[in-house]
């Protein structure tokens, strides 16, 4: 079957337009039609009106600057015929079957034989969409269904879209939109709604009945548990309050009588009233959470009293609750549920029916257990899913207090007794019980890697807190780093990790082919994974207390030696960046031979933000890319003005795409739009350059010397006198120009890789011997947040 | 001896940088349009031409190489005329004027054509390789001064309120916008199209400028000054060209004179304060030509900066009645290279249609200069 190449969006609402920005982040070219208001002159107005939105929306639906041009808008009524071309034409309209189908009707006429038509309906089922349609339309046709915001969340549901025709469908949304696809029955909700409206309507419901207040219930119900931190309420604020009560009205009307989902369904009464007087979430005027004026004048967050709401809606100041169980629920979860006090009996009253209700509708909603957790986990961002949460507390503990609650035990539950749903098998692959009663696979696409089942199997090759290497097999090793800071797994950098890589190489060079950099969790959002945050700066504050300066410069010397045995090493070595890649870490993947990056890779030089400049051969190595931009104007100053400019702000690419525009990846780089399939690409891509592979050739850079200096200089004192750049922003601002600009070079002369990091390291010698240097550094340790010194 | 008059004016319209009309167009090209046209407007005989004079302040890029000699080609000027650039900065075009008076005055040719020209969104200010000498910035740093802190070094050694600066900006877009509505621009504009753009309309103007929103706006150079965009000249791509030609020959062969050129001169002052160059520059101006700012019935005053524009009106005591009368560089925009040409253009134009005696024309430049030129009817 032919790849699908062009694709068509029709409906350009939050949704539809969310659809075609990501498609177009895929690199295919789509369409996004709507309709023509009425007396519009303009008639393409209403999908040209959603794409200047698309620019403006954070966070940002789009990859890069380049995708948006690949969105056309149109309208259906003088568009219709273009629709000819497209390989795949989704329906994000009203979500009124009458509507749907008088398009479908249009659609279906000017279709190209074996184009897939597919909704986007969360609420209604496939038998009501297709009812009376024509056998040929119903054969090409599914429901996709994408979650908001379509870029970053990683499910798509899938509804009879299983036959031979929707190949192309599926590969496409697997391996270009980088969507996890879980094939659903056309049952109402289909599983993440369904589960997750029943969640949703348990939480506010029993909120409201046990006498908790909404930032009570929110960190019960959210950080413990795994669950988005907004909590609940807080989580109906980002998505729209107004969303609810259309997916819980379409499942009272679907579900049968007996369904547990109809005793939660009520205590609407709050969530009516806020949408009638405009308060739909963070979108509007704010919803159960919103922003206010206090008495003081100055803005702060309040919160909707459910106490009060029964009268009239009040919003009081948020007060973080006090909750000690909350801490203890860390290390176990279940202290937390077999509390006898409010918060406790709230947790368990929750879970427990979200459990029970989950376990009841397999295998009516899936038959693979595996199936729901991930759709849980991508398309509520839970961090576990179901069953994996039951494994955690013991299905007999669960089993035995669903008696408390006075709830059934579900057969699955019964039949699994004091086992786990999940085991390894002998290989390490993660089996999952089933229906009969035993073990069976983990149903996944082929072609993929996963360093979870590769840690199951095998022992590392080499470890140590911070970092373990791994053998992918056929010649290529894996390291992967894996230090934690408090608490986070922020993969800083060190003297023992750099000791590590250097290790790894040398192991590589004596037995291997070649080396793929590789982290990743997949639990936790890429926003909050880090490749690498750079160099451990808690150390960098350590040394410059005892004034060990010379230990310091050994340091960079140290990191930038092995960069470069890393760059000039015999053996490709590949970066697989997931998440945040910044700083020293950043400088890891410039001095890749190649990246492999996660589309959701979050790349920048940010050491100015420490007080400092790259001092790995970072700048050396942006700086001659950006040499080599045969778009940039011609002469000496563009390349070191772009870099500057890029550097001195701490400039984070939002994405690889614009990772790629910054040149923090090359355009031969790849990106990866899966995120279970980066390690396999990563390795892929390593073992087709270990072929003959030569080391690259060492750059020679010609810098403008002292004048460039000047001309930055210029730039920066008027940002300083305009307010923008502080007074240590100048001095950093200078120091990092004096690298840049080649030191005291002639423009004339040719200058190497090791001249420039040089400079690097007198500049960052320079700068961390600053009292605002390392009062920067400790702002960062101590709180986290820059200062602006 | 015979002397050097200005016998036409043309100019393209002014459109905003980056996100005008003539963002699109290629510097050169829009140039050579505006010759051809002020050629055609003027009937002069081609082959007569001396020389074709291009200010630019920043000649390079498609501006770059000798341009004038690539507008003359691209308008159609015989391979006999010659052209070069000239370099002045703000100042450049109207110093390309006075280069021409000076060849009539010296009988080194009788017609010339003075252009300028700027595509501020294709070649950025300041170029694209800004490579200041370190030994001059060490010894006076203040040579590289950007234009924007000069403004609020005048305001506030001048003492112009933020108020007075945006009353100013204020008036300069509503004769602009009366000027544009009245049609009283159209005589000078030269359309441009070609297979992407369209121009025909200055583009910089805003007819619906309020105190109110001017007011709003943030300080655009120093965090407590009080310069803003709004009462800043916008960044302008756009093309201007004059026909001076001697005396003599505009009578022997029938050409429509605007104005004779009565004295010109330059002179320097402290980069720091650069927008009150052209107070030493028409005072010299004014001597030469013998007579005081008060007998002057037309003035057009470049409007780099409110603030600069107001503390020359205030040194030289302009009559604020006579000046800019169909707007300024704030409301029409200041494509650096071409502004000399348009001011001493648009000053010539309005002394006849005012039907006045002396008109002068003048303005600031970077690093520290003025520049004037004192027009008389004929």
């Amino acid at each position: 079957m032919a790849p699908i190449q062009s694709v068509a969006v029709i409906g350009a609402g939050v949704m539809g337009a969310g659809i075609a920005a990501h498609i177009a982040n895929a690199g295919a070219h789509v369409l996004l039609l709507d309709i023509v208001p009425p007396g519009a002159t303009a008639r393409n107005v209403i999908a040209q009106g959603a794409l200047d939105r698309l620019k403006k929306i954070d966070p940002a639906p789009l990859m890069g600057t380049r995708a948006i041009r690949r969105i056309t808008p149109g309208n259906i009524e003088d568009d219709l015929q273009k629709l000819k071309d497209c390989d795949w034409i989704i329906e994000a309209v009203l979500e009124r079957v009458d509507v749907k189908q008088a398009l479908y009707q249009k659609l279906g006429a000017v279709r190209k034989p074996g184009a897939i038509i597919s909704s986007n309906t969360s609420t209604i089922p496939l038998h009501e969409l297709v009812a009376g349609m024509p056998p040929d339309f119903i054969e090409n046709f599914c429901i996709t269904h994408f979650f908001n915001p379509p870029r970053y969340m990683r499910l798509l549901e899938v509804v009879g879209g299983t036959a031979g025709n929707f190949a192309a469908l599926q590969a496409f949304a697997d391996e270009k939109l980088g969507k996890t696809v879980i094939n659903c029955n056309d049952t109402p909700g289909f599983i993440a709604n369904r589960i997750g409206t029943y969640w949703i309507q348990c939480a506010m419901v029993l909120a409201q009945e046990m006498g908790l207040e909404i930032e009570e219930a929110d960190a019960v119900m959210g950080r413990p548990m795994g669950f988005p931190t907004t909590g609940v309420f807080g989580l109906m604020d980002l998505v729209g309050i107004d969303l609810g009560p259309h997916v819980s009205a379409s499942l009272a009307r679907l579900l049968p009588a007996q369904d547990a989902f109809h005793a939660v369904n009520h205590g609407g009464e709050v969530v009516s009233r806020l949408i009638a007087e405009g308060y739909t979430g963070n979108k509007g005027k704010g919803g159960f959470y919103r922003s206010a004026r206090g008495a003081d004048g100055k803005r702060a967050k309040t919160v909707l009293s459910l106490a009060q709401a029964a009268g009239t809606l009040a919003w009081q100041p948020v007060q973080k609750p006090e909750i000690p169980l909350l801490k203890e629920a860390r290390r176990d979860l279940k202290k937390l549920l077999s509390a006898e006090d409010k918060y406790g009996r709230y947790a368990w009253a929750v879970l427990g029916r979200v459990l029970a209700y989950t376990a009841s509708l397999v295998p009516e909603i899936a038959t693979d257990i595996a199936d729901i957790d991930t759709a849980m986990r991508l398309g509520y961002t839970w961090k576990f899913g179901p069953f994996e949460l039951i494994d955690q507390l013991g299905a007999d503990w669960v089993a035995q207090q669903l008696t408390r609650l006075g709830l059934a035990v579900p057969p699955i539950l019964q039949k699994l007794g004091a086992g786990k749903f999940y085991q390894p098998d002998a290989s390490g692959a993660l089996t999952q019980f089933t229906q009969a009663g035993g073990y069976g696979p983990i149903r996944r696409p082929a072609g993929i890697l996963s360093l979870a089942d590769i840690k199951r199997a095998q022992k590392p090759l080499l470890t140590h807190a911070c970092a373990s290497v791994w053998d992918l097999d056929d010649g290529v090793l894996c390291f992967e780093m894996h230090a934690e800071a408090r608490g986070v797994m922020r993969n800083m950098l060190d003297a023992d990790s750099l000791g590590m890589l250097e290790k790894t190489l040398a192991l590589v060079e004596k037995n291997y082919k070649a080396l793929v950099l590789y982290n990743d969790d997949p639990r936790e959002q890429p926003q909050k994974v880090s490749f690498s945050q750079g160099a451990n700066i808690g150390l960098v504050a350590m040394v410059a207390n005892i004034r060990l300066w010379s230990k310091l410069e050994a340091s960079i010397q140290d990191g930038q030696r092995i960069y470069q045995a890393m760059r000039y090493a015999p053996f490709p070595v590949v970066g697989a960046p997931v998440g945040l890649a910044l700083g020293g870490g950043c400088e890891m993947l410039l001095h890749c031979a190649a990246v492999q990056a996660y589309a959701e890779s979050y790349i920048g030089l940010v050491e100015v933000g420490v007080g400092l400049v790259p001092g790995w051969g970072g700048c050396a190595t942006l700086l001659a890319r950006w040499a080599a931009d045969q778009q940039l104007p011609k002469g000496p100053m563009p390349p070191v003005a772009k870099v500057f400019e890029i550097i001195s702000t701490a400039t984070v690419a939002r994405s690889a795409a614009e990772a790629m525009e910054l040149k923090f990846l090359r355009p031969e780089d790849g990106i990866t739009m899966n995120r279970d399939r980066l390690l396999a690409d990563a390795k892929i891509r390593a073992l087709a350059m270990a072929v003959d592979y030569h080391a690259p050739e060492a750059p020679v850079l010609h810098l403008p010397g002292e004048s460039a200096r000047v001309a930055l200089a210029m730039a920066v004192e008027g940002f300083q006198r305009r307010g923008i750049a502080t007074a240590h922003d100048v001095t950093v601002a200078a120091a990092l120009a004096q690298v840049l600009s080649g030191g005291e070079t002639d423009a004339r002369a040719p200058m190497t890789e090791a001249q420039v990091m040089a400079l690097e390291r007198q500049s960052f010698m320079a700068l961390v011997r600053t009292r605002e240097s390392q009062a920067r550094i400790k702002s960062i340790i101590d709180t986290g947040k820059p200062l602006r010194n | 001896m015979t002397s050097a008059v200005i016998a036409g004016y043309a100019r393209s319209a002014f459109t905003p940088a980056n996100k005008g009309t003539l963002a699109r167009v290629r510097p050169d090209t829009l140039a050579a349009e505006v010759l051809r046209v002020l050629a055609a407007r003027a009937s002069v005989r081609l082959e007569d031409v001396e020389d074709l004079i291009v200010g630019c302040a920043f000649p390079e890029g498609e501006q770059g190489l000798n341009v004038a000699r690539w507008i003359g080609l691209l308008a159609g000027l015989p391979l006999g005329t010659a052209a070069a650039t000239l370099n002045r900065f703000c100042g450049s075009s109207m110093s390309a004027i006075h280069m021409a008076a000076g060849a009539v005055m010296m009988n080194a040719g009788e017609v010339f054509f003075c252009a300028g020209v700027e595509s501020m969104s294709r070649v950025p200010m300041g170029g694209f390789n800004p490579m200041p000498s370190p030994k001059l910035y060490a010894q006076m740093p203040q040579a590289y001064i950007a234009m924007g802190d000069t403004a609020e070094n005048v305001a506030s050694r001048w003492q112009i309120s933020r108020a007075a600066q945006e009353e100013f900006a204020l008036a300069s877009h509503r004769k602009a916008a009366a000027a544009q509505a009245e049609g009283r621009l159209a005589d000078e504009l030269v359309a441009f199209s070609d297979a992407k753009v369209n121009s025909i309309q200055d583009e910089c103007i805003r007819a619906d400028a309020s105190a109110e929103a001017l007011a709003g706006l943030k300080p655009a150079f120093s965090a407590n000054g009080s310069v803003t965009a709004g009462t800043s000249s916008p960044l302008t791509d756009g093309a201007a060209a004059v026909l001076v030609c001697s005396e003599d020959y505009a009578r022997r062969n029938g050409l429509p004179m605007l104005a004779r050129i009565k004295s010109i001169a330059v002179a320097g002052c402290e980069p720091e304060i650069m927008g009150i160059g052209p107070v030493a520059a028409s005072k010299k101006a004014l001597a030469r030509a013998g007579i005081t700012a008060q007998e002057l019935d037309v003035i057009e005053l470049n409007e780099a900066f409110a603030a600069q524009a107001l503390a020359c009106i205030h040194d030289l005591a302009l009559d604020p009645a006579k000046i800019n009368l169909d707007g300024g560089a704030i409301a029409l925009g200041h494509p650096l290279g071409a502004t000399g040409a348009r001011i001493t253009g648009k000053a010539a134009a309005l002394l006849k249609r005012v039907n006045g005696r002396y008109a002068l024309a003048t303005q600031c430049i970077g690093g520290g200069q003025g520049i004037a030129t004192v027009l008389e009817a004929i």
